[in-house]
């Protein structure tokens, strides 16, 4: 939910509850008013009848509108006292709420009882005013907080949305963008920018020295590896040496290749990260998979694996070339390698999905991290446990979904092609 | 032979030059772009063996100079950067081959006199041992003058044996050479036992001498007698 919508219900939310609080308060404080009001009106006309019955000195008892006046035959204390009570109302005929001021005067000797009336406004009258009032008041606050909202949103908030579109636009790879963000007067906006803006930079500078490593790293372990194999080439080739030194050699040589392998999966695994390897093109898939099973032909022949394919014709890819054969490459070599003699190949093929099958023993790992880098089901074994990690990457990168599974001894590997 | 090393690293470039210098070819050896224009301009060479980052230089640039002044002399690219690009813009320029660091010497030396062969020697494309004789033109082999029927791996197998007559050539070299990227296990080597053992027999059938002389397990060699 967007963040202007949460604030603006969580405003509205408030307001009610506020709302609600407010119109029970005024109520009391309305009705406290009026009956106060009421009380001082009545009182008022209780000095002015009291004048009246100075000047008059009546006899007999008067009646008047809302007014009795009668004269008592002994001397009573003056009192007075308030009391609601139910009057027919003369113009609507019928009952209504009054309140009666009960008196007792002493004016000229003589004790007047006073009974006065005034028509109480009624609760539900102020309650239904009060709701009418208060709801149209609300109307117009949602109405102004709305408006209020779309303004904030418009203006306040359009630095933040920029800030937003520009990093979207980031790419760490392009080196010449500088990422700008618009000027803006809101301190946070500011100070958020001003980290952004050193964060990216950072990034890319990291991105770079990272980069430039991998790519030298790459070059500056191969030449010295080169150097070695060379003088051992030499040394080997010469005549005098015994069985005992050809062996030291030749073990030598074995682990420098195993180095060599590593340095190229690696920068190879550096260079797919990097994105490097970007000649995305339309490839004819099944062509592909056609040959470099032809190419692993006699690999498999030569441990006696039975392959045997079903490839769907003109199946195509969207993929980089050398990306294309380092997939297959790792996925055939990993089924012949983790075979047995004897053993079995299925290669399928459809628009959905390649699949590649092979026999062969049980993992000694997590199934779950079989495609991470140095994990491999033998550890003593020569494999450098990459070629998966490099099959991961590669789908990764072209966002197809990569699975293992194995039944009796049949191990799968399914990758799921993307159109 | 006559060839031009041009290599910033001298460590890497002696091995190499020993290396051609005991096969019989003339190995000079450049360590820079300067140098190396300099004695391109001085000297005439069969084959130009060049390493594309130079310390003065991009080797490629130099690849271009030498197409354009001596179209007929044959390139090889050695490169420690493993950048497809490199070898494509390479081979487009005009070289003959690409090989990446780090390589076996067994390897460039190879690869070397194919293309001298191929670029020099007009007519006659062969290389001979006795009384086995093979055809770089049309693949054939012959023992006695007998034609031998090998697969494409076992004749490349010869091949390799007979360019490299007077090396010990190590399993993992073999392995390189037949099946180069593909390969990268400790299991290769049973596979090269395998084609020896049939090219042995292939060639012992048709009456030739069984040349190849297994060295303490770690590799072959072309028997010296």
């Amino acid at each position: 939910m967007n963040l202007i919508i949460r604030v603006t219900l969580l405003f509205v939310l408030v307001s009610f509850v506020v709302f609600l609080i407010g119109g029970v308060i005024s109520f009391g404080v309305m009705m406290r008013q009026v009956n106060s009001e009421q009380r001082h009106f009545l009182n008022e006309r209780l000095d002015r009848v009291t004048r009246m019955i100075d000047r008059r000195k009546p006899e007999d008892t008067l009646r008047m509108n809302k007014l009795i006046i009668v004269p008592l035959d002994e001397n009573l204390e003056e009192s007075k006292s308030f009391r609601d009570t139910l009057v027919v109302h003369t113009q609507l005929e019928r009952l209504e709420p009054h309140l009666k001021l009960d008196a007792i005067k002493n004016v000229g000797g003589r004790s007047y009882q006073v009974v006065m009336y005034d028509v109480i406004i009624e609760p539900d009258d102020i309650k239904e005013g009060l709701q009418e009032s208060l709801i149209k008041i609300y109307l117009i606050l949602l109405g102004a907080i709305f408006v209020l909202s779309f303004l904030v949103s418009m203006y306040t908030l359009r630095p933040f949305n920029q800030t937003l579109e520009a990093i979207k636009k980031f790419s760490i790879k392009d080196q010449d963008s500088k990422i700008t963000f618009p000027k803006t007067g809101i301190a946070e906006f500011k100070r958020l920018n001003l980290f952004l803006t050193e964060m990216t930079e950072k990034v890319k500078s990291d991105y770079q020295s990272l980069k430039e490593f991998s790519e030298n790293a790459s070059h500056e372990l191969q030449t010295p590896i080169a150097i070695i194999q060379g003088k051992l080439e030499v040394l080997m080739d010469s005549n005098k040496l015994e069985e005992d030194q050809i062996n030291q050699i030749s073990s030598a040589q074995h682990t420098l290749n195993r180095l060599k392998n590593l340095s190229t999966s690696l920068s190879i695994l550096t260079r797919i990260e990097n994105k490097e390897f970007d000649k995305v093109s339309g490839l004819n898939f099944s062509g592909e998979v056609e040959r470099m099973l032809g190419e692993f032909k006699e690999l498999i022949e030569l441990k006696s694996i039975t392959l045997t394919s079903e490839i769907e014709p003109d199946v195509s890819v969207e993929m980089d070339e050398v990306l294309c054969e380092l997939l297959l490459t790792n996925l055939i070599n990993n089924a012949i390698k983790h075979n047995w003699e004897d053993g079995s190949i299925h290669v399928s093929l459809t628009s959905e999905a390649l699949e590649v099958t092979n026999s062969g023993p049980d993992l000694e790992i997590d199934p779950n991290e079989l495609f991470q880098r140095f994990k491999k089901s033998n550890q003593s074994s020569g494999s450098l446990g990459l070629g998966l990690a490099i099959v991961k990457k590669i789908c990764d990168l072209y966002s197809c979904r990569l699975e293992y599974s194995q039944a009796n001894k049949q191990h799968t590997i399914k990758v799921a092609l993307n159109h | 032979m006559k060839l031009l090393l041009v290599e910033d690293q001298a460590e890497l470039a002696i091995s190499v030059q020993n290396y051609f210098l005991k096969e019989g070819d003339v190995c000079e050896y450049a360590n820079s772009f300067a140098a190396a224009s300099e004695k391109l301009h001085g000297y005439e060479y069969d084959v130009l063996v060049l390493d594309i980052m130079l310390p003065d230089g991009n080797g490629l640039e130099l690849l271009e100079i030498v197409k354009q002044n001596w179209p007929h002399m044959g390139v090889v690219i050695i490169s420690a950067k493993n950048a497809l690009d490199d070898k494509l813009k390479g081979l487009d320029l005009g070289a003959d081959d690409y090989l990446p660091k780090p390589f076996h010497l067994a390897e460039l030396n190879a690869r070397t006199k194919a293309v001298f062969r191929r670029r020099l020697q007009k007519g006659e494309n062969s290389l001979s041992l006795n009384e086995i004789k093979i055809d770089l033109d049309t693949h054939e082999v012959l023992v006695h003058d007998q034609l031998l029927d090998l697969t494409r791996k076992e004749f490349e197998l010869l091949h390799y044996f007979l360019v490299n007559q007077r090396r010990l050539l190590t399993k993992q070299a073999i392995a390189e050479h037949l099946w180069g990227d593909y390969m990268d296990t400790a299991d290769s080597f049973d596979f090269v036992y395998q084609h020896i053992k049939n090219l042995r027999k292939k060639i012992v059938k048709a009456g030739g001498n069984d040349y190849l002389e297994t060295v303490y397990g770690v590799g072959y060699k072309i028997k010296s007698s």
